[in-house]
């Protein structure tokens, strides 16, 4: 999902770049083209590397410093694409909580992977089908931020209109949330409800058992130092 | 005197690139975690200061100065303090710095390049 | 001058992210984070300068902070495997030893 969001990210990126920022003047237009397609394929690039490395890792600890890592690129990477709530977001949450719990989750269970006993021919050819087939679909998608596809000239003017004339709440953006969305965002609370209180009850159990066995176990030692490169 | 104020930034931007790129540099070649971290303070520091000081002067006296002065306060402060924990921890965790005893021994065994003179024994 | 400086900062990036993928101990890699959250400061400084539009430095400090205490975080739980460890009861059990 990761590779695809990638992917998908760049084939926009190169589609048209300067449609996605709203430059001050034309000068400024191929300036802020040229630096974000530039910027946009550096940080990509690094954004691959690091998920191959995290791949490769065997060490847990690595693991979760990795991902930190990638947390703050992928900020970057919003911040490029104009999108700075997102980005302030994505860095908090996946360079702050998201590190720690990870790292809490380590402690409670043993911190190096057992090696694969089997060969990964299958599930490699299998994310490969999927993946290429995820790409296909998205050339079929619109260019990014063109003035003439179909969620700018028959979605959205809808929604305008319709909460312009009927009671609905004075900031559109809460009207499509709760209205005109509504179930997508009952799903929502719902997964994110459902996800808290399955983790809640996952670290309470594990606390106090394990907490008590680790005084005793010789063997299950924080393993920080290990890992090959 | 738009022009003296871009000659000021070209002047602190170039050298901060600089030991921005050397201070990685370093970080990628040094042989241990503490030499390490003593490029990687290079970036903080110097490589930061300078380069934040030269976008402070195109900034002119903006609101956006205002906030990169703080940005660089905020670095300038932060940093130090991080390598110092992370200095702690790592010696916490037994880390052994790589010594130049150690590698002197090594270059003893490896040919002409080493101390040929010396009639030193490694140190065990 | 700030393609410059965006370059600079993206190469140091580049060259940070090869020492957290390639770094022995989880130490290299957290300094390689800690090294990575300031360049992504400074990116972003220099990156709103290239394109004429800095009014994104709030979310920089933003990061600073984020960066200095995810890694004080990594590293109580490297020291103490617990976030919310007591030092004084440590030193405590120590003086009674």
């Amino acid at each position: 999902m990761i590779l695809a969001a990638a992917e998908r990210a760049q084939t926009a990126e190169q589609a048209a770049g300067a449609a996605a920022t709203v430059p001050k003047d034309p000068a400024m237009a191929a300036v802020t083209a040229n630096a974000e397609t530039f910027v946009m394929m550096i940080l990509l690039t690094l954004l691959a590397a690091i998920t191959l490395a995290i791949i490769r890792q065997r060490n847990m600890f690595g693991v979760v410093i990795l991902a930190s890592i990638y947390s703050f690129l992928m900020a970057s990477v919003m911040l490029a694409l104009d999108a700075v709530d997102v980005a302030m977001t994505e860095a908090s949450v996946g360079a702050g909580i998201s590190t720690v719990v990870l790292l809490t989750t380590l402690y409670l269970t043993g911190s190096v992977e057992y090696p694969r006993p089997r060969s990964v021919a299958i599930p490699l050819f299998v994310s490969l089908v999927v993946g290429a087939a995820l790409v296909w679909g998205t050339i079929g998608l619109p260019d990014f931020g063109i003035a003439d596809a179909p969620i700018h000239k028959h979605v959205a003017p809808t929604y305008i209109e319709y909460s312009k004339k009927h009671e609905m709440p004075p900031n559109m953006v809460t009207a499509v949330l709760a209205d005109f969305r509504g179930f997508d965002t009952l799903g929502e609370t719902t997964v994110v409800f459902t996800a808290g209180i399955g983790v809640l009850l996952l670290l309470q159990g594990g606390w106090r058992t394990s907490g008590n066995s680790r005084r005793d176990d010789e063997d299950n030692e924080l393993d920080i130092d290990g890992g090959e490169a | 005197m738009e022009m003296i104020a871009d000659a000021i930034s070209w002047c602190l931007i170039v050298p901060g690139c600089f030991f921005l790129v050397t201070g990685a540099l370093g970080l990628l070649r040094m042989p241990d975690v503490y030499t390490r971290m003593h490029a990687a303070s290079v970036i903080e520091t110097l490589g930061a200061t300078l380069l934040v000081l030269g976008l402070i002067v195109q900034a002119g006296l903006t609101l956006v100065a205002l906030k990169l002065v703080f940005v660089l306060a905020l670095l300038f402060f932060f940093g130090p303090v991080a390598s110092h924990a992370l200095a702690q921890a790592a010696l916490h965790a037994d880390v052994k710095p790589v010594l130049a005893e150690d590698r002197r021994s090594r270059n003893l065994d490896s040919g002409p390049t080493g101390l040929a003179g010396s009639k030193e024994e490694p140190s065990p | 001058m700030f393609y410059v400086a965006t370059g600079a900062v993206l190469a140091a990036l580049m060259l940070a992210v090869i020492r957290a993928i390639r770094g022995p101990t989880v130490f290299d890699r957290v300094l390689a984070s800690n090294t990575i959250g300031t360049l992504a400061i400074l990116l972003l400084a220099s990156y709103g300068f290239l394109t004429d539009r800095p009014e994104f430095l709030d979310i920089g400090l933003t990061y600073g902070l984020l960066n200095l205490i995810g890694t004080f975080a990594v590293l109580k739980f490297f020291r103490h495997g617990d976030l919310a460890h007591d030092i004084a009861e440590d030193q405590e059990k120590s003086r009674w030893k």
